[in-house]
């Protein structure tokens, strides 16, 4: 039987393993978002508002297309420009976005955010 | 080459990429300016448009990244790819185990190398111009059948169109209801001034009967140049 904690337990997990890849190289920065708040650790500031405009497009227009094509509950979405990339999953009721440069392996990047 | 031919020689390279991969559902090229170009069998034109508008969208804001050069969602039941080939989008839907390296490196060499055959039998660039909603309204009485099946739209609406079409006249336009009614019909600007900038095209009862639509409908519209 699932006990109450259990879901703060895993965004406490997240959130520590947030922490952990931050940090990493090529890593620019991650956007979190709750139903009613938001984590915002953008490296450079002044990409904020951009960023966080491309990241509540890409999980809108992403679940709106999952639902057109009838694909199912959304495992990932990865948008790659030719600077940079950004990773975005779907967590309950959590959206995550991960910015990252081109170089940067984000099947990594998923596996050790240890969603499962 | 018209711009039909040009449609169809790539309707025609999507199926073969069908064929030798079996694991893609559905896949459509559309421009980076979000118009629809062509899309295989499997493709429904009001899906594939109302998904061309969402990349469009993502595509839009994705200046900060360097543009939209590949995206893709990955569903418990498929995925959705989308990658960048010359000036346009191949977007294709897959099923969820579907070999996508392979696809990559299939796409990678076949569309590219058939955009640029084509762009080399073409002398100028194809404009693609973008199909309008517009109200129907019935064309009836005398004037209807002095019109014979000419549709009418405003000055406006014509004039942007052959500024797409560099210049070009529009002499006919493709009209499609939502039932997936079509008709091709001549097409001439509104003469009644007070219908003028209201979004309509006035359709002979003929073609109105034909296309089943109602008075007030929106339909889609597409011109064909001179």
């Amino acid at each position: 039987m699932p006990t109450k904690s259990e879901p703060q337990e895993q965004i406490q997990n997240l959130r520590h393993n947030l922490e952990d890849i931050k940090t990493r190289e090529g890593v620019l920065g991650y956007i979190l978002r709750a139903s009613t708040s938001a984590a915002v650790d953008i490296k450079d500031p002044s990409k904020i508002i951009d960023y966080a405009t491309l990241s509540a497009t890409v999980l809108e227009s992403g679940e709106k297309i999952s639902n057109i094509f009838n694909l199912g509950e959304i495992k990932t979405i990865l948008l790659e420009g030719a600077d940079a990339k950004i990773l975005s999953v779907i967590i309950g009721d959590r959206r995550l976005s991960i910015f990252m440069e081109k170089n940067v392996d984000h099947n990594t990047i998923y596996e050790d955010l240890n969603l499962t | 080459m018209s711009r039909d031919a040009f449609t169809a020689a790539l309707r025609n390279t999507l199926k073969e990429i069908g064929n030798i991969c079996p694991d893609v559902k559905c896949s459509f090229l559309f421009t980076t300016d979000g118009i629809l170009v062509a899309g295989d069998a499997q493709a429904d034109d009001t899906v594939m448009e109302k998904a061309v508008r969402l990349f469009q969208n993502v595509a839009e804001n994705a200046a900060i990244i360097g543009g939209l050069n590949t995206f893709s969602i990955v569903g418990d039941n498929g995925r959705v790819y989308v990658s960048c080939a010359n000036d346009m989008y191949l977007a294709m839907v897959t099923s969820k185990d579907a070999d996508m390296p392979y696809l990559r490196s299939v796409t990678r060499v076949i569309i590219p190398t058939i955009l640029k055959l084509l762009e080399s039998i073409v002398p100028t660039p194809l404009k693609f111009v973008p199909s309008s909603q517009l109200v129907a309204d019935n064309l009836s009485g005398f004037r209807s059948k002095i019109t014979g099946d000419t549709v009418e739209i405003d000055h406006e609406t014509l004039n942007q169109w052959s500024k797409l079409l560099n210049g070009r006249g529009v002499g006919e336009v493709e009209i499609e209801a939502f039932s997936g009614k079509q008709a091709r019909c001549r097409v001439r600007a509104i003469e009644d001034s007070a219908l003028e900038g209201k979004g309509l095209i006035r359709i002979p009862e003929k073609a109105f009967q034909a296309l089943e639509v109602k008075k007030g409908e929106l339909v889609r519209v597409k011109p064909i140049a001179h």
